[in-house]
């Protein structure tokens, strides 16, 4: 990337600046750790968009979930209040870098190319592939058959890139929940989401029970906790706790809880090699 | 092309501003389809708003009750009722149901969806302009006409409509100013116009503020465009000592 740093982010505080917003603007490297503890406040990005990972109860109306669990126990090992923020696919990005929130927990995935804009803790919490939902009687056996189909998914997809690199017509929709609409309106012979979004909709039966799952997973790739690049400070703040997480057996018990089926094995084998290296 | 290309890519990289993207050809490939996408969306609906707008004011206007009535009821609901949401609706309620009937003999591909949408959104706007322009038309006018014996359809057509349009004219080339914009609306239904091109580079990579900075140029200019053809009908429209 031929982009000069220092001059883009002149730009970016000027125009932040003319807009009364520099205050709310890039933190600084170091400034994240220090900005939670004096708002006695973390901020953490979550998708809510329905699912064990992150949906809001209907009868509370408190976020819950997975992703939400993480956060709630981040929070309370820092000491401080957890603000959920919640944030979309398409726009996650923006809320991390403009510093509307300090953290992403975002059923976001390590790509290299994110790993380019964006810092995260070492260890992962979780592992995530992708998975297409198709018609029972859908001729599609393999990845591969998607090829010059027209494939729906949501905008900010991790699997944009992996889905035009097979061929396929690309039809991204706002959210995950139009795209799963409009593969059930046959507007694509398939929809690609992550595998534990399609998983748990398709084991409900229902309105879901004519179509299948394709294996096997599409880029499985490792959940990360995001920051702000270069924040490394926060990072090694958060890293044991993430560590703690696996060695305790917390993660497996929250995937329990949260109903998250088909279970990980990532967890376990994450588990393993963790209390390996502990003690 | 080439050549000035890369000079201004150099030139904004200057200004911290990184538009490599452009110099991608599957990045500026996309962008180009998105921005003719959108210009092919801006064509359709301008032409059918303008016919819908056309044929809801004279059915408003007729003095008929059987055609004024639900050309009113018409208006009032898609004029009450968001874009974004109406074409949710065609597209994610009308076209399953049209799809579960016909199978894939369905000929309502998503651009089709927005151009109808669009149409009708913003025909019902165009209506209650050209109906201020019809009501405008002064009565003595109509009876001259009628007194030549000009029939009914003979006296909206060729004295009333033509009247109606200059009175109505700059309100219609405010609605369409206002269509270039909304056709922005069709990335929610994932057609590829330039705003769907843009979020799909930009939730890709580090590009936001550069392709918005490009897309506000790009309707910028298009509504522009619009305003300044409007602006040339009106002048060439004036008609001396007519209300001007």
């Amino acid at each position: 990337m031929s982009l000069s740093t220092v001059a883009r982010r002149g730009l970016f505080a000027a125009l932040l600046a003319t807009t009364g917003l520099a205050a709310s603007g890039l933190a600084q490297a170091d400034a994240t750790l220090d900005k939670i503890q004096q708002r006695h406040k973390l901020a953490v990005g979550v998708v809510l968009s329905g699912g064990p990972f992150g949906a809001i109860d209907p009868n509370t109306r408190e976020p819950i979930g997975f992703s939400v669990d993480l956060a709630r126990d981040l929070a309370r090992q820092l000491g401080v209040e957890v603000d959920l923020v919640a944030v979309q696919p398409a726009n996650r990005v923006q809320f991390l870098q403009q510093g509307k929130v300090d953290l992403l927990i975002a059923n976001m995935e390590w790509t290299p190319e994110r790993d380019k804009l964006l810092g995260h803790v070492p260890t992962p919490f979780y592992r995530v592939g992708g998975t297409a939902a198709l018609a029972k009687d859908s001729p599609v056996k393999t990845w591969a058959d998607l090829k010059g189909q027209p494939v729906c998914t949501s905008q900010g997809s991790s699997y944009t890139q992996a889905l035009i690199d097979l061929g396929a017509d690309l039809k991204a929709f706002k959210t995950s929940a139009e795209s799963l609409l409009a593969l059930r309106g046959n507007n694509c012979v398939a929809a690609v989401h992550d595998a534990t979004l399609i998983n748990p909709l398709l084991a409900k039966g229902g309105e879901w029970s004519g179509y299948r799952a394709l294996a096997p997973e599409l880029k499985p790739a490792p959940s990360v906790i995001w920051t702000r690049l270069g924040e490394t400070d926060t990072q090694q703040r958060l890293d044991p706790f993430v560590k703690q997480w696996h060695r305790s057996g917390w993660l497996i018990e929250r995937e329990q809880a949260n109903h998250i089926t088909p279970a990980s094995p990532a967890l376990v084998e994450l588990r393993a090699k963790l209390q390996g290296e502990g003690a | 092309m080439s050549d000035s290309l890369h000079w201004l890519v150099g030139q904004l990289a200057h200004l911290g501003l990184n538009y490599a993207f452009l110099l991608d050809a599957y990045a500026s490939g996309k962008l180009l389809d998105g921005a003719l996408t959108t210009l092919g969306l801006c064509l359709f609906s301008i032409v059918g708003s303008l016919l819908v707008g056309a044929l809801l004011a004279a059915a408003v206007t007729s003095g008929q009750r059987w055609l004024a009535w639900p050309a009113r009821a018409f208006i009032e609901v898609t004029r009450n009722t968001p874009t974004l949401v109406q074409l949710y609706c065609a597209f994610l309620v009308l076209n399953m149901l049209i799809n579960q009937s016909l199978g894939s003999a369905n000929p309502m591909i998503p651009f089709a969806w927005v151009v109808l949408v669009i149409s009708l959104h913003k025909g019902a706007f165009h209506a209650e302009a050209l109906r201020a322009g019809i009501e405008a038309v002064p009565a003595v006018t109509l009876e001259a006409a009628s007194s030549l014996a000009f029939s009914r359809r003979q006296q909206l057509l060729q004295v009333q409509l033509p009247l109606a349009v200059r009175f109505a004219l700059p309100a219609l080339v405010n609605n369409l100013i206002d269509l270039v914009k909304m056709t922005a609306v069709a990335s929610a239904i994932a057609v590829n116009d330039i705003t769907y091109a843009s979020i799909m580079i930009w939730t890709q990579g580090d590009n936001v503020i550069e392709l918005m900075l490009l897309i506000l140029a790009f309707f910028g200019l298009l509504s522009f465009a619009v305003n300044c053809i409007g602006r040339a009908l009106e002048a060439r429209l004036r008609m001396p000592g007519y209300g001007h």
